[in-house]
């Protein structure tokens, strides 16, 4: 009963990754000949019994020094045949496995480039990073490790026990006792630990979260006066973690003894069987010994399997992983559209809401307003009140949930991703870079650019004395732009989106680590710019919108205030606490 | 030496699991002389079968029940041995862990400061269980393999030097063989780390910032330079893979030609002995020869595999003994609880520095009365946080004062001088768990009613209440993530729900927007009331309503008084005011 379980996640994980069997195209010659080559070498070394056999009844009782010279130069004939049988295999395997692993990576990795936003808040970053990763490097190795091993280790169980049979059929049947009793207990023991393994990893990864915690919030745990909490705490899922380990011990410490057992009682068994049998005259001395040799090959086949199936059982868990990644199709689908209309209104909400997958509520919702070229929206609100939401609809990175986004006249949905890109540029928070120099950072979203563009728009975005500090274009950039200040990173990051001279700029609270000096000429040369662009500022600043055509004030996810800067003033108490609360009493440092 | 005073430790360790460590070695003795012997006894039964009608039954039976006793005595002893090793090795790695842990809460803060948080992390848990697995299974491995070597080497010797002979002279050479394997493929494996870390760098890079990769349609690129990565590493890993994999296949050679050769010799010997009886070799002896030869490498990988561990383990053992070593926070012999705090707060020529190279603070001098409000301003690194360091006691003075209610704070207990204090820091901390827990932190049985008003004061209950499950839902690593600005509210909750007699915060709402952050300071001030606070800030509105702003300035009070004393002066904080408020 308590196989089932095991058998059936097993056999269900066979079925995921099923899927990913055509990554072995390509490899099909090689994936067949390893696991053949290893089925020649284990076939020789079953016949290595029966030459030792030949040796003792022949050669020993028979006398002949010969016929043992030449059955001793027979075995190492073996050993050689068989070192070329098993190098060729381990070839293939290894060219199989590593080309099967390449194979997914590249069509995971360009599977996750395809994923919608909601797709990858699901998936999580730090998930397709792992998949990836660790989890790809398991998938090669248990790759690697089936095709080597999967048919040998049964092989030789099985081979044994044939031979055994054709030698004598009773001692067959000591054989065929005695591998069941093993395959249980090997395989039985496996099953039941390795449920238990998991549970105590992640006792361990509790564990490990827990020291972590502590020493970032050491200050606090000591201000709050409770270490002794805490030690109380990680004490006791410590031992929890100790009992798991010691149960899961108890039940591996069963594997040598009953295995040592079994084998040995069968190894009994067979000898007074043998002794039988060449009393009657029907067994040879010799045979007995060979019969004795092939118990002793099985037990080692047997454990090699069962470590090999759990080496599977990861890979296989590792590969239904990515399996699901590939299978997460992505959730937008895109129109067919690859102009951009001429419709009057260059962005157009009606009744737009956004809740995002598996939130509780609409994170944004009720907005309506339309836009004309060369526009200016300021939106605002506190942290939270939903304004990254809203124009994270304009670009479709995520979609409405209610109500209709268009774009030119035409529902965003209609136009092809191409056309999106090219039309609409975001500087997203967070200002991201990416290694390489400053000039492909640039280039991120117009590979043509030239260094006129790009010096152009370095100095709309006030960035121009930023590379030229850093020694110009070819200046490098560390991964995620640690080389670069907040506010450097942050001008670099609104002149890459510049760069692509869009025709809809979305800046997402990207201003906030800027000086209000820097802040204000960014926005000046911004109006300067392109009169035809419809430019979305998104800051908790009222400096930063206050000169917009449309404000919009948001609250909680509502839609509180619309209109001028004085219209809100007077009409918006939200906007107006927002206004007096920068205004009124400004900064000291 | 370093590695003998580590092994002394460890086995001080193990001292507390006394009698079970002899019993371990005990057992694994008998279990390798009862694994040894049982084959002699198979072998003299198979010596007993020669032939058609001249089978020995009566000795068969006697050699065979004698082997199934022992058969069983070795299960037992085996089972008996493992059960114990467990014992010790998960009880050994249990005490030090807790022993770590434990002494992370009595370092001083300055090593906790000072100190890689991942290096700590890695020697309380994986040098603990790297060092367990390592130094104690690894003995009884090493110990078994020996016994075997040494028990199986006399049998040979004992039945034929030359053949003895023969398998100690081939065997190391599968050894060697997989040692220069594994020197060769170093290499190899090294090109294929780099790579993979290449890769590793590009998947961390783009699918980290995949919405930016896809906000500008970047994606074909992307995956174009993943795909050429990706062919370097396939080279670069087949050749690894397939070289280092050759070691199984060799060494198998190589116990080949021992077994022929083993074979070869015994087999000769056996049908001499028939005709002289120089060499003592029966039939049956002959067979258990074989299946020794079979296994008699296998020790020998073990012994070998154990000991490039076993360095580890005692690396692993040295690093955690480094830590639990350090010097810890020593109370002193008779401190006092501080209760019943009206919050008079004094410091005197107080002097500190973190380093003895850079003097931060020295001489300061400062005199707080109960239910003050005092504000710290200035620069960057002018010590505004290591005022409150020292306030709470996470470092202690150089030299100089501090005294609460005129008690000098050294003569506290931490404990007691540290719940006087509510404290919000500016990086805030958020532990895995649920927002009702983390709000609860200093008071685990407050009611619902009382952490929904503290979350109420702190205006975080309309954030959280769209959380998926409200109060319920699970923050911190392994839950939802909160911004900077939502960890920052829940922070002030927890504070807001303990309400000690004193308060500190330290840009409590640097992230907060700024409507919101009025809104809390409508509850800091009702909070501040009656209470003695210290408060770094840098806006204005908080500023302005202190009672004493202390202008810092390179680990000195440069300047007190009130805001309108303050700008009249037209000192330093006319300065600093004047320069943010000429945009």
């Amino acid at each position: 009963m308590a196989f089932a379980v095991p058998c059936v996640k097993y056999c269900y994980l066979v079925i995921i990754v099923k899927k990913l069997l055509k990554f072995f195209k390509g490899y099909g010659k090689e994936s067949i000949l390893g696991p053949l080559f290893k089925l020649f070498e284990a076939t020789l070394e079953l016949i290595v019994p029966l030459i030792i056999a030949s040796v003792i009844d022949k050669g020993i009782d028979g006398g002949d020094k010969t016929h043992i010279i030449n059955m001793c130069l027979l075995l190492v004939l073996l050993g050689v045949v068989g070192l070329g049988f098993s190098v060729t295999a381990q070839f293939f395997a290894a060219k199989a496995s590593v080309g099967f692993i390449t194979k997914t990576k590249a069509a995971l990795f360009s599977h996750i480039q395809t994923l919608s936003y909601s797709d990858i808040d699901e998936l999580g970053t730090s998930g397709l990073i792992t998949r990836l990763t660790s989890d790809a490097t398991r998938v090669q190795t248990g790759v690697n490790l089936t095709l080597r091993l999967l048919l040998r280790s049964p092989f030789v169980v099985f081979g044994a026990m044939i031979m055994a049979f054709t030698i004598d059929a009773s001692a067959g049947a000591d054989f065929a006792v005695v591998i069941p009793l093993l395959s249980i207990v090997v395989f039985g023991i496996m099953l039941i630990s390795m449920p238990l393994h998991k549970k105590t990893q992640t006792m361990v990864d509790t564990l490990l979260r827990k020291t972590r915690e502590n020493l970032s919030g050491v200050r606090v745990v000591r201000a709050f006066g409770k270490e002794e909490d805490e030690v109380r705490d990680y004490v006791s899922i410590n031992g929890e973690l100790t009992r798991g380990h010691r149960h899961v011990g108890a039940i591996s410490a069963l594997m040598n003894p009953l295995t040592y057992i079994i084998i040995n009682f069968g190894i009994l068994a067979l000898i007074y069987v043998g002794a039988l049998k060449v009393d009657s005259g029907n067994l040879t001395q010799g045979e007995v010994i060979a019969l004795y040799n092939y118990m002793s090959q099985i037990l080692i086949e047997l454990i090699k399997m069962s470590n090999l199936i759990i080496t599977i059982t990861k890979a296989l868990a590792s590969a239904s992983r990515i399996s699901a990644v590939l299978d997460t199709k992505t959730s937008q689908t895109f129109g067919e559209r690859e102009e951009q209309g001429n419709g009057e209104y260059s962005v157009e909400l009606s009744g737009a809401a956004l809740k995002y997958r598996r939130a509780a509520e609409n994170s944004v919702e009720g907005v309506s307003f339309k836009a004309k070229r060369g526009d200016v929206v300021g939106i605002i609100g506190g942290t939270g009140s939903g304004k990254s939401s809203l124009v994270s609809l304009i670009p479709r990175f995520y979609d409405a949930t209610e109500g209709e986004v268009k774009l030119f006249g035409h529902n965003a949905t209609e136009y092809t991703k191409g056309a999106l890109e090219k039309m609409i540029g975001v500087v997203p928070q967070g200002a991201v870079l990416f290694a390489g120099t400053i000039r492909e950072n640039m280039q991120f979203g117009n590979k043509s650019a030239s260094d006129e563009e790009i010096n152009e728009a370095l100095r709309a975005a006030q960035a121009l004395g930023v590379a030229e500090d850093k020694g110009g274009l070819d200046a490098r950039v560390e991964a995620g732009g640690k080389n670069f200040s907040g506010g450097q990173r942050q001008r670099l990051t609104i002149a890459r989106a510049l760069v692509k001279k869009p025709q809809i700029l979305i800046l997402d609270d990207s201003a906030s680590a800027l000086d209000f000096a820097t802040d204000a000429a960014l926005r000046r040369a911004l109006r300067e710019m392109d009169g035809e662009t419809t430019l979305f500022v998104v800051s908790q600043r009222a400096a930063s919108v206050m000169h917009a055509d449309t404000i919009i004030v948001l609250d909680d996810g509502q839609v509180v205030g619309q209109g001028r800067h004085d219209e809100l003033l007077d009409s918006c108490p939200v906007y107006r606490e927002i206004f007096d609360s920068q205004f009124k009493k400004e900064d000291v440092r | 030496m370093k590695n003998n005073k580590t092994i002394a430790k460890v086995l001080s360790y193990i001292g507390r699991y006394k009698l079970l460590l002899p019993i371990s070695i005990l057992l694994a003795a008998l279990s390798v002389a009862l694994t040894l012997y049982v084959p002699i006894l198979i072998g003299n039964a198979i010596d007993l079968i020669v032939g058609k009608d001249m089978v020995d039954f009566p000795g068969i039976i006697s050699n065979l029940a004698f082997a199934a006793i022992l058969i069983a005595i070795t299960a037992l002893t085996q089972w008996i041995m493992s059960t114990v090793n467990n014992k010790i090795a998960f009880n050994v790695t249990r005490d030090i862990r807790n022993e770590a842990f434990g002494k992370l809460h009595r370092l001083p803060l300055g090593y906790i400061d000072t100190h890689a948080h991942g290096d700590i992390v890695n020697r309380i848990i994986n040098d603990s269980e790297r060092f367990s697995e390592g130094l104690l299974l690894g003995f009884t491995q090493v110990f078994t393999g020996v016994l075997t070597i040494v028990g199986t080497m006399a049998f040979m010797i004992s039945i034929s030097w030359q053949i003895a002979l023969v398998v100690l002279l081939l065997t190391p050479l599968s050894i060697f063989i997989a040692r220069f394997i594994g020197k060769r493929t170093f290499n190899m494996f090294r090109l294929r780390s780099e790579t993979e870390a290449e890769q590793t760098s590009i998947v961390s890079e783009m699918v980290g910032n995949q919405k930016i990769v896809r906000a500008f349609g970047r994606e074909a690129d992307v995956s174009a330079k993943f795909d050429e990565i990706g062919d370097r590493l396939e080279k670069c890993t087949l050749k690894a893979i397939f070289f280092s994999s050759l070691t199984n296949p060799t060494t198998r050679f190589v116990n080949n030609i021992v077994y022929a050769a083993v074979a070869l010799v015994g087999a000769i010997a056996v049908m001499e002995m028939q005709s002289d009886a120089a060499v003592m070799l029966t039939v049956g002896e002959f067979a258990v020869l074989l299946s020794y030869t079979n296994q008699y490498t296998k020790p020998f990988n073990e012994i070998y595999g154990v000991y490039a561990e076993f360095q580890n383990a005692l690396a692993s053992a040295g690093r955690i003994f480094e830590l639990i070593e350090e010097d810890e926070i020593l109370p002193l012999a008779n401190e006092a609880e501080l209760s019943d705090v009206s919050g008079q707060v004094e410091m005197s020529n107080v002097s500190f520095s973190y380093s003895k190279e850079k003097s931060l603070i020295e001489g300061l001098s400062l005199s707080v009365e109960s239910g003050m409000k005092v504000a710290i301003v200035g620069p960057t690194g002018c010590g505004k946080t290591t005022l409150i360091n020292l306030l709470m006691r996470f470092y202690d003075v150089d030299s100089g004062k501090i005294t609460v209610d005129g008690k000098d704070i050294l003569t506290l207990t931490r404990k007691s001088l540290r719940g006087s204090y509510g404290m919000v820091l500016q990086d805030t901390w958020i532990f895995s768990g649920t927002v009702k827990e983390n709000i609860a932190f200093a008071k685990p049985d407050s009611s619902d009613e009382e952490i929904i008003a503290a979350a109420k004061a702190a205006h975080a209950h309309g954030f959280i209440k769209r959380l998926e499950n409200g109060y319920d839902t699970l923050i911190g690593e392994s839950g939802t993530s909160l911004s900077q600005g939502q960890a920052q509210l829940i922070s002030i909750a927890r504070v807001m729900l303990s309400l000690p007699p004193m308060l500190i915060l330290d840009e409590a709402t640097s992230s907060i927007d700024t409507r919101t952050e009025m809104k809390i300071q409508d509850a800091f001030s009702e909070m501040t009331e009656g209470r003695t606070s210290f408060i770094v800030a840098h806006r204005l509105s908080t500023i302005r309503e202190a009672d004493i702003i202390l202008v810092m300035n390179d680990g000195k009070i440069v300047e007190t008084g009130n805001h309108v004393s303050l700008l009249e002066r037209g000192g330093f904080y006319a300065n600093l005011y004047n320069s943010q408020f000429a945009h």
